[in-house]
């Protein structure tokens, strides 16, 4: 007994520690890369590794983005390592840690768990002398200008275009006419807020007839989501005449449970994202075309702009410092799909799709490749006044 | 041989009827509390009712009580089983795992989007079965190597996690295509949804497990002493496994359906079950120590927190407020629940 | 006793013997009981006595030596082997399940298949409920089975212990032996009468092994009693052959020094330190009045339903009470809370010692300076040194043992974590009253009466004493004052200084 509990306290004091001297040798070691805001110059392509970091490996969005990482890790013949945060700033943070401390050069993608992990990561890659671009998320008042040129990028696709897209959608498949419940994600996400509030801008200014009857923040989770339209069924019953989500996952939880109540075939839904499934769905004019509006946006074409951008400033081809503002905070096109462009977007599902993308990214750089060119940027994304 | 005759003097015949008299006591004291308890919970579940009608005349509707039970069936089924562990004195956290792990490899094995093996019934004997696997585990575990069962199934839900992110890989989305199946959780037969059918006959059996099996009885006295249970040479150890592996196929159980309410497959559908089932086990007035409480409660616990969740969609309370108004409302009810057990020396850790 | 040769014994142990490491706790013991008989068996704490019953209950092998049970040898493997053969073991710690009911507890041991239980494992409760009160019949119980057993006294749960041991044997068609540890350790006097009546009928069904501290009772019910000490069994002697102080002097090693205490009559120029006035609590007691002073000993005397330790709870601060008033040192407040309590200088020894009294995972000396941390304190901080040379000094004074203050308390025997608990009050350098609640419990004589001088020394000293004994002849030897309780209220009251009650003028108040 004695003996096994000394062990496993053995065991426990041993990782402990091999933390320790792993996050103390990151701090070590990279002390020496640290030099204020700049950086030690272009790195040989052989010291370089690509780093890709995402929040999950289970949503079709963030196994797109593995999927691009891998075809630009491919395409430029440099190894690849991918993150998974499992969700948790904690565990994304100290992976990232973990990697720089290995002593690498590195270009890292993050797909931020939340915004304010965004200066840690920062940090600790500007003193370790890598270069990140950081997507979705990140402190409005956290700019890549005023660290250096190792916060290489900051890039998302607009959230207000999104909103507005899926909001002219569901708008004129109504007729102009009509109640919405809405499904925003996780509350406090910036990417949910702007989302929220292209939506409601957008038909508060050109949809006059249409009324918002609630909405239900549903935390990205499909499950949640789809016991919160069951509930608003409940509350509203044939009311209801459209359904916005902020993503598509959540999105997939809401038809089913209007599936459920056998309401389908009356109801609009609009959302963001494209999933496969959404696509699956559309083509088959599933619940009498109940989707009428998607946002066109592909994971792959994320992580290859983000860690294309660092590379290219790892390797000197760029200056960060030198790049206008929208090249650094920058906002790439989200393009409005409906069930009759849907066609025009299939070819980029298929299976060389990412790579294609990646042979034009390199051809063209990063900020002027179809359909994700950039569009604008260089500040916090402002929203609508209400 | 000789023989001490005791004679009955004095004490013996004054003696004789004050035991009468605290005998026919102690039953009406015990009858009282046994009444009390489960008691006020319902008065809560009652004066939540009530409120949340007033506040919204579709809250009584069938549609919406339908609903309310659709919702409440998962949760329930997983219930039953965390009741019983709990009444072990033990507290099983791998609910959610075990659901990821069962509902994925259940619906890979099913007539899915992704194609592959549609082994019909089959796949839920080896989901099922998967489940099992993982119940018996952190039994062993738990039993064998004598680790908390807190950790050991903080571990399981990680592992039901693993293995469920291992199957799904990095393809689509698993849907399910067989028609027959799709919302059949949500469909009503006899007045009820399907899911819910399926919860009653859970709780029917739970509690006939509970009240009228050597496994019940025993895992009752083991939550009240297990050196007793030892001493008494009563199988302690293999009902604390059977214990673990019923509540693992109950979540497994839960996963299935769950999976088949969502139509989808997903790593991550047990999500949020754990706070549901957790807390309306502790409401419910089963005693996280063990040995004290039951599967009826815990029904009560159950739907306490889904009509608190449905009623505060209901009536409209402004979201950013709900979470804060569910946990001032949980708190409260479980005061007004607990009043009865109050003592000035009563502890609570 | 000739008709015993021709009927082989119904136990017989033959030089059984058990060590612990180097610790031999029970050595070479020999014991022959026959059908019918009621065997004493006492001995201090730590003589032997419990791992020998340990050893019969089928909790621990024995290492050398043979176990016969109706002349044939057997091997326990595990306690279920001994209730086969049918040795059936009330504890002293109570092994009855708490949330369960009394039929349960009784039939817990009931097959597959037998019984209350079906062959599929389904419990038929009315059946189960049937063989219960049949169980209980047996010994004149008429307990209702399905009443749970947190609801019943210590006397009645005694009786559920005892059903269960005789239903175990009656399963298995043999000769019960039912072996009683202590049983009495903790029963009013009235509950004690009823036991030692239950136990001379069990004499008709099967025999019986009954260890007890209580000379006197030894005396009443059994045939035979045997001694031991440091793990030997050192005498066996018919009860007619031997008297109460031979059998202590056995059991001890020494002779009984029965100190005779000098009584005073209340000195009217003194104040009580602890006054209550008109305390009721509804459903447990009304209209209570007692007034203790220092330097005496106030015994409250009741039975288990007089409500008498209800006010001591009340004095202390542990229970609420409706109305009524208690004033302690001169602070008179509405409701007490513990705190005030022991801010005021009142020290409590609860009943119940393992969960209210002591901090069993926690060194001793830890708990003697858990409440007064008294010159061990250096401001807000403990001195570990300076502790452990206080627990040393009351450990001397107390004649605590094993002298290791450093060692946890749980590992201590009953008497010794009681005088640990004594401690923790009497190292308040301000300690004013002490309320006792059945301190003597579960304590073997000699420790018992270490208690008593102590409890008397610090009497002494000024001290008010509020004592709720275990027995009316512990109250008579050390008390000042005698306050009878029945049914929640006063029933008498004696100034032993003047007046001069007989045994049975007291009980008549009790009942």
């Amino acid at each position: 007994m004695s003996l096994k509990h000394n062990r496993g306290a053995l065991v426990r004091f041993a990782a402990i520690a091999a933390v320790a001297a792993l996050a103390l040798a990151g701090c070590t070691s990279t002390a020496s890369g640290a030099g204020g805001s700049s950086s030690s110059g272009p790195i040989a392509k052989e010291d370089l590794v690509l780093v890709a970091s995402v929040i999950n490996t289970t949503n079709p969005y963030f196994i797109a983005n593995i999927e691009g990482a891998k075809a630009l890790s491919k395409k430029l013949d440099i190894p690849l390592e991918i993150i998974d945060s499992q969700g948790s700033s904690q565990t994304e943070i100290s992976k990232i840690q973990a990697i720089l401390a290995q002593g690498k050069k590195v270009v890292m993608f993050v797909n931020t768990v939340a915004s304010s992990d965004t200066p840690t990561i920062v940090d600790a890659v500007k003193r370790a002398g890598g270069y990140v671009s950081i997507w979705w998320n990140k402190p409005d008042n956290f700019e890549p200008w005023d660290s250096g040129d190792n916060f290489v990028a900051f890039q998302k696709h607009p959230g207000v275009d999104s909103g507005r897209c899926n909001a002219q959608a569901i708008g004129d498949a109504l007729g102009g006419k009509g109640n919405v419940i809405m499904f925003p994600g996780v509350q406090d996400s910036t990417t949910s807020q702007t989302r929220v509030a292209g939506f409601e801008a957008e038909m508060r200014e050109n949809y006059p007839g249409i009324k918002i009857l609630e909405n239900q923040p549903s935390n990205w989770d499909p499950q949640l989501a789809n016991q919160n339209a069951k509930d608003l069924i409940a509350k509203y019953g044939d009311q209801i005449n459209g359904v916005w989500s902020a993503d598509d996952g959540m999105q997939l939880g809401a038809i089913q449970a209007f599936d459920d109540a056998g309401l389908l075939d009356k109801v609009k839904f609009a959302s963001d994202g494209l999933y496969p499934d959404t696509v699956a769905l559309m083509e088959k004019g599933y619940g009498n075309n109940a989707i009428v509006g998607e946002t066109f946006h592909r994971g792959y074409m994320a992580s290859a702009i983000g860690l294309y951008t660092a590379y290219l400033a790892a390797t000197g081809e760029i200056v960060p410092s030198e790049l206008p503002k929208e090249k650094r905070t920058s906002f790439f096109d989200i393009k409005c799909v409906t069930p009759e462009t849907l066609g025009d977007y299939l070819k980029y599902d298929t299976p060389t799709a990412a790579a294609d993308f990646v042979d034009q990214l390199v051809e063209k750089g990063p900020w002027d490749t179809e359909p994700a060119t950039l569009i604008g940027g260089g500040g916090p994304e402002v929203l609508p006044k209400p | 041989m000789v023989h001490k005759v005791l004679s009955e003097q004095g004490a013996g015949g004054i003696t004789t009827t004050a035991i009468r008299i605290r005998e026919s006591g102690i039953e009406r004291r015990a009858r009282f509390r046994g009444l009390a308890e489960p008691l006020s919970l319902l008065v809560a579940l009652a004066v939540l009712i009530s409120v949340f009608s007033l506040l919204n005349e579709r809250f009584l509707t069938a549609s919406n009580i339908q609903n309310v039970l659709t919702q409440s069936a998962i949760p329930l089924i997983v219930a039953v089983g965390a009741t019983l562990v709990i009444l072990l004195g033990s507290i099983d956290l791998s609910v959610e795992g075990v659901m990821g792990a069962t509902g994925m490899t259940w619906i890979l094995l099913s007539n899915n989007s992704r194609g592959g093996a549609d082994l019909g019934p089959w796949a839920w004997v080896i989901a099922l079965g998967v489940a099992l696997l993982l119940g018996v585990a952190s039994g062993l575990i738990f039993t064998a190597l004598k680790v908390p069962s807190f950790i050991v199934t903080l571990g399981m839900w990680y592992v039901g996690l693993g293995i469920a992110t291992m199957l799904y890989g990095t393809d689509l989305l698993p849907r399910l295509e067989d028609e027959g199946l799709k919302g059949w959780t949500s469909r009503i037969s006899f007045g009820l949804p399907n899911s819910f059918w399926v919860a009653l006959l859970v709780i029917g059996l739970g509690i006939l497990v509970l009240r009228s099996t050597r496994i019940g009885r025993v895992t009752l006295a083991i939550g009240n002493s297990e050196t007793i249970v030892r001493s008494a040479g009563l199988p302690a150890f293999p009902v604390k496994v059977a214990v673990f592996a019923i509540a693992a196929v109950l979540s497994g159980l839960g996963g299935i359906l769950a999976t088949v309410q969502l139509d989808i497959g997903s790593p991550t559908v047990g999500s949020g079950v754990l706070f549901i089932v957790i807390p309306a086990v502790v409401i419910g007035g089963t005693h996280l120590a063990g040995g004290k409480g039951g599967i009826l409660r815990t029904v009560l616990g159950v739907f306490l927190l889904t009509i608190l969740n449905n009623g505060l969609i209901l009536s409209g309370v402004e979201s950013s407020y709900q979470s804060a108004v569910t946990g001032a409302i949980l708190v409260a009810a479980i005061v007004f629940a607990a009043w009865s057990q109050r003592d000035r020396l009563r502890v609570a850790k | 006793m000739s008709d015993v040769t021709t009927t082989p014994a119904v136990l017989h142990l033959n030089n059984v013997s058990k060590s612990f490491g180097s610790n031999r706790a029970v050595r070479g013991v020999s014991l022959s009981i026959q059908s019918g008989e009621v065997i004493g068996l006492i001995g201090e704490n730590g003589a032997g006595k419990s791992t020998l019953l340990k050893i019969l209950s089928g909790n621990y092998r024995h290492d050398e030596g043979t176990i016969a049970v109706n002349g044939r040898e057997v091997q326990f493997r595990g306690p279920a082997d001994a209730l086969r053969v049918g040795i059936g073991v009330v504890h002293q710690e109570q092994s009855l399940f708490t949330n369960l009911t009394i039929a349960e507890n009784i039939e817990v041991n009931t097959p597959i298949g037998r019984g209350g239980v079906n062959r599929l494992g389904l419990y038929n409760w009315r059946r189960l409920y049937a063989d219960a009160a049949q169980a209980l019949d047996l010994i004149g119980s008429h307990l209702n089975p399905k009443t749970r057993v947190s609801d019943l006294s210590f006397v009645d749960r005694q009786m559920v212990e005892i059903a269960r041991a005789i239903r175990v044997s009656a399963a298995s068609h043999t000769t019960p032996l039912v072996i009683l540890d202590e049983p009495t350790a903790i029963l009013e006097r009235t509950e004690t009468a009823i036991l030692e009546r239950e136990i001379s009928k069990l004499r008709d069904i099967g025999s019986v092994i009954f260890v007890s501290h209580r000379l006197d009772e030894v005396m009443r019910i059994c045939d035979r009693v045997v001694v031991m000490r440091d793990g030997e069994l050192i005498a066996d002697r018919a009860v007619d052959d031997v008297t109460e102080e031979e059998l202590f002097r056995l059991m001890v090693g020494r002779e009984t020094h029965a100190a005779v205490r000098s009584r005073r009559s209340i000195d009217p120029a003194n104040s009580p330190v602890i006054s209550i006035h008109d305390l009721t609590r509804a459903g447990s007691y009304a209209d209570v009045s007692i007034d203790a002073y220092p330097g005496r000993i106030l015994a409250i005397l009741g039975t288990s339903g007089s409500g008498r330790e209800s006010v001591a709870r009340a004095i202390f601060g542990a229970e609420g009470f409706d109305s009524g008033s208690v004033s302690v040192a001169g602070y008179s407040g509405r409701q007490l809370s513990i705190k005030k309590a022991v801010a005021l200088g009142v020290g409590y020894v609860p009943a119940e010692r393992k969960t209210e009294g002591m901090v069993g995972e926690m060194p001793a000396d830890q708990n003697i300076t858990l409440t007064h941390p008294g010159s061990a304190a250096l401001g807000p901080f403990e001195l570990p040194r300076r502790r452990l040379s206080l627990a040393r000094a009351w450990f001397e004074k107390l004649d605590i043992r094993p002298r290791e203050p450093e060692h946890m308390l749980q590992d201590f025997s009953g008497g010794n974590q009681q005088k640990v608990v004594l401690a923790k009050w009497l190292n308040s350098a301000h300690l004013k009253a002490l309320v006792l609640d059945h301190p003597l419990r579960g304590l073997d004589p000699g420790a018992a009466e270490t208690v008593n001088a102590q409890i008397r020394s610090v009497c002494d000293e000024g001290t008010a004493i509020i004592l709720i004994p275990d027995t009316i002849d512990e109250a008579l030897d050390i008390a000042d004052d005698i306050v009878v309780m029945r049914d929640g209220r006063i029933s008498g009251v004696f100034d032993l200084g003047h007046d001069n009650p007989a045994t049975l003028d007291l009980l008549e108040r009790m009942l």
